[in-house]
């Protein structure tokens, strides 16, 4: 990428750009000159309508898509705040007749709600933890040591992401029940990390690839070690990538239900089969489980908030190779 | 600079989260567990909807044999797998396990025998349907903890509303009441089929209400006391063509009708009528639009009278709990305080005499009718094959859908059972 791309240089270089074509023709007379001045402001009106008129329909599709995504989320939440005959109305109300609070002092007065709420948590960040103390250095010696031992490695890696938990799901407990893990967070945080691990490698190593060899070897000149440069440049320069890892290992683990539901008892149930423990044989407890499920989702947005920057810095990492 | 201090601090405030989480980690918030030990504490594994009709047992339990309780409450859809899970991997993470009556024939080497909790007292307490289930290759292996059956619910106001007892009996020549036999059943559903209103539902995404509708013409359901598949026989077609006759004065969709979107109808006001499990009467709720305008009533007949298909849950020991002792004393605590699970929002039991003393109570009118339907001549319990489930979800529903989207009964029926035939084999 040389500086003269016009890319770095902004919409005004952009626009200068454009009407070159009309500035190559050769100027003959005044009258001419000015027939030309009025076609390039034309053309750059016209540019600049057809950029406005392409500008709205970016958004109307964002809109569109925003909806989309966002609708069963409100819908979720706008039935949290409906009274027990709202929530199964036939056909379904969108907005309650009747606001009330009542179903998140059912679900959060209900007993263990709390405790397994404890138990997300710790399980959640165990497994982040793990998974990026794991796929870090794995995706680090991936990307910089290219060899064909560590290319069929990451592709294992992605095999075992085809793998249907419920085929792992009871091996994986009956392990750690004979290990004396049964019903611990910890089991569960292992079983997470296997879900978790290999989308963690994978993206590491898009951005390891991100980042250019020379600056390691600049840091090698000054006198790092290799774990130095890695340490001390490497890491810094993707820890935005680091950081949406870890959100994506941190909500795999949070949300996660399967394992969960076999691998936890007593002590380590999380707040996913909790929620789901509102639909019985006997019939379905909308508002709570809606509620529930609304205050459950406040931790993983106010994370995605907290890292929003990081995050896109992350997503943009590795997008544009020099 | 500036990168390096922000990654210090993540790394910091990972690490302490880290250390907390490790710390607190031994035990989980859920609190300690003595599972599989010979403590006085017993972990009874339960469906989320039962929990709250044994937490009364579980108080007294705790009153008169010292016994602590902890409940593991899991969804339905799930607990399944993790009976299988557990029982097959010989390590169990509970004393007790509240099964559906539709796994214990899956379950039954896994469970050991209760038979010293059955005696003929209890025996004569308990309805004789659920005793018959409860006995696997001669052993009692489950003790009853709750049951259900389905019985009729239907519109009060609308039954005794002075327009449509006149309107009723002029159209049909008798008087408007509680449905007892099929043809009266499908006369009310038509006659209350108007202004967009619904007579009744027919739920396709269920088997057992047509199954009670095949007790009552006179047939075992499905499989005969030899494991000979009878699905094919004339009685399972009159009651797929009764069920299936219904779909005029129901709402559209009845394919993909299931318990909650029934309930949902009836308790909306949607259908003057519906064939239900008896614990929905005290589950509607009071700012429901039928809320006080309910009736109930047993189960309708048909040529070998009436019949239901019972929804009992029975309390069982795995055989691999080393807490067996302590786990028999809480199941007999759970017999002993049966009625306690009446007072629950469940408000289920399994003996007898609980029932009885109860449905004389206002707010248990469902009572009387769910004894006359679980006493009735032809109730049965589902048969006794670990294929139950697999011929359920493969087989029974996908033909009840397709019979009440249209298709012809007797090639479902036929194709039905070369399909469970091939399942046993």
């Amino acid at each position: 990428m040389s500086l003269a791309d016009p890319r770095l240089q902004g919409p005004a270089a952009t626009e200068t750009t454009m009407p070159t074509s009309t500035v190559t023709s050769p100027p003959s007379t005044t009258a001419s000159n000015g027939n030309g001045a009025r076609r390039r402001r034309y053309h750059a009106e016209g540019l600049e309508a057809g950029k406005r008129s392409t500008r709205t329909l970016l958004w109307i599709l964002l809109a569109a898509a925003m909806i989309f995504y966002g609708f069963p989320f409100l819908y979720l939440l706008f039935t949290s705040f409906k009274t027990p005959i709202d929530t199964i109305a036939v056909p379904p109300t969108i907005l309650p007749r009747e606001w009330t609070l009542e179903n998140y002092t059912n679900a959060l007065g209900r007993s263990g709600v709390l405790a397994s709420f404890i138990n997300s948590a710790q399980t959640a960040i165990i497994s982040t933890v793990l998974s990026l103390v794991l796929a870090v250095p794995a995706a680090y010696g991936i990307t910089r040591y290219k060899t064909p031992s560590g290319r069929v490695f990451i592709m294992a890696a992605l095999v075992t992401r085809m793998v249907p938990p419920v085929a792992i799901g009871i091996p994986l407990a009956s392990m750690m029940s004979s290990v004396g893990l049964a019903d611990t967070p910890i089991a569960l945080s292992i079983a997470h990390t296997t879900i978790s691990l290999p989308l963690s490698i994978w993206l590491m190593s898009s951005f390891f690839e991100a980042v250019p060899q020379d600056l390691e070897e600049a840091a090698t000149v000054d006198g790092c070690s290799r774990l130095g440069a890695l340490w001390r440049v490497v890491i810094p320069v993707v820890s935005g990538g680091i950081a949406v890892t870890a959100i994506f290992a941190f909500l795999a683990s949070w949300n996660e239900f399967l394992f969960a539901l076999l691998m936890t008892a007593v002590r380590s149930q999380t707040t996913p089969v909790v929620i789901a423990n509102f639909q019985t044989q006997f019939g379905l407890d909308w508002g709570s489980m809606t509620a529930l499920a609304a205050v459950y989702s406040i931790p993983v947005i106010l994370l995605t908030l907290l890292l929003q920057r990081k995050i896109v810095a992350g997503m943009t990492l590795g997008a544009v190779k020099g | 600079m500036s990168t390096r201090k922000t990654i210090n601090r993540f790394a910091t405030i990972g690490g302490l989260c880290t250390a907390v989480a490790l710390a607190a980690t031994g035990c989980g918030a859920g609190g300690p567990t003595n599972s599989g030990s010979a403590a006085s504490t017993v972990n009874v594994l339960v469906e989320a909807g039962g929990h709250a009709e044994l937490t009364g047992v579980a108080e007294q339990c705790k009153k008169d044999a010292g016994i602590d309780v902890n409940f593991v409450e899991l969804p339905y859809d799930g607990m399944f797998n993790r009976l299988s899970s557990e029982f097959s991997s010989g390590n169990v993470s509970f004393d007790v396990a509240a099964l559906d009556s539709v796994w214990l024939p899956s379950f039954k080497d896994a469970v050991q025998p209760i038979d010293e909790l059955f005696t003929d007292e209890a025996k004569k307490d308990i309805f004789p349907a659920l005793v018959k289930e409860a006995n696997v290759d001669g052993h009692f292996i489950g003790m009853p903890a709750w049951t259900n059956a389905e019985i009729i619910l239907f519109r009060t106001d609308l039954f005794e509303d002075a327009a449509n007892k006149n309107g009723f009996k002029a159209k049909y020549g008798y008087d408007l009441a509680a449905p007892t036999t099929w043809q009266q059943y499908k006369d009310i559903s038509e006659f209350f089929t108007k202004d967009g209103m619904y007579g009744t539902d027919v739920k396709g995404g269920v088997e057992t209400e047509w199954l009670a509708h095949v007790l009552q013409a006179g047939s075992p359901m499905v499989l005969d006391e030899n494991n000979n598949v009878v699905i094919d026989n004339a009685a399972h077609k009159e009651a797929l063509d009764f069920y299936t006759s219904l779909t005029s004065y129901a709402p559209p969709g009845a394919a993909q009708v299931d318990w909650a979107a029934a309930q949902n109808l009836f308790n909306q006001g949607k259908t003057a009528m519906t064939r239900f499990w008896a614990h929905a009467y005290r589950q509607i709720p009071k700012d429901a639009p039928v809320a006080g305008k309910v009736g109930a009533a047993p189960m309708i007949g048909g040529s070998a009278g009436v019949a239901g298909v019972p929804g009992p849950w029975y309390l069982t020991v795995p055989k691999a709990t080393k807490n067996a002792d302590n786990a028999k004393k809480f199941v007999k605590c759970a017999y002993d305080y049966n009625s306690l699970g009446i007072e629950s929002s469940l408000g289920l039991a399994s003996r007898i005499s609980a029932f009885e003393k109860y449905q004389d109570k206002s707010g248990y009118e469902s009572f009387g009718p769910l004894i006359t339907t679980l006493n009735g001549k032809a109730t049965d319990t589902r048969p006794a094959t670990e294929k139950w489930q697999q011929i359920v979800d493969t087989v029974l529903v996908p033909l009840l859908q397709k019979a009440v989207a249209g298709g012809d009964s007797t090639a479902l029926l036929a194709d039905a059972k070369k399909q469970i035939q091939d399942l046993l084999k």
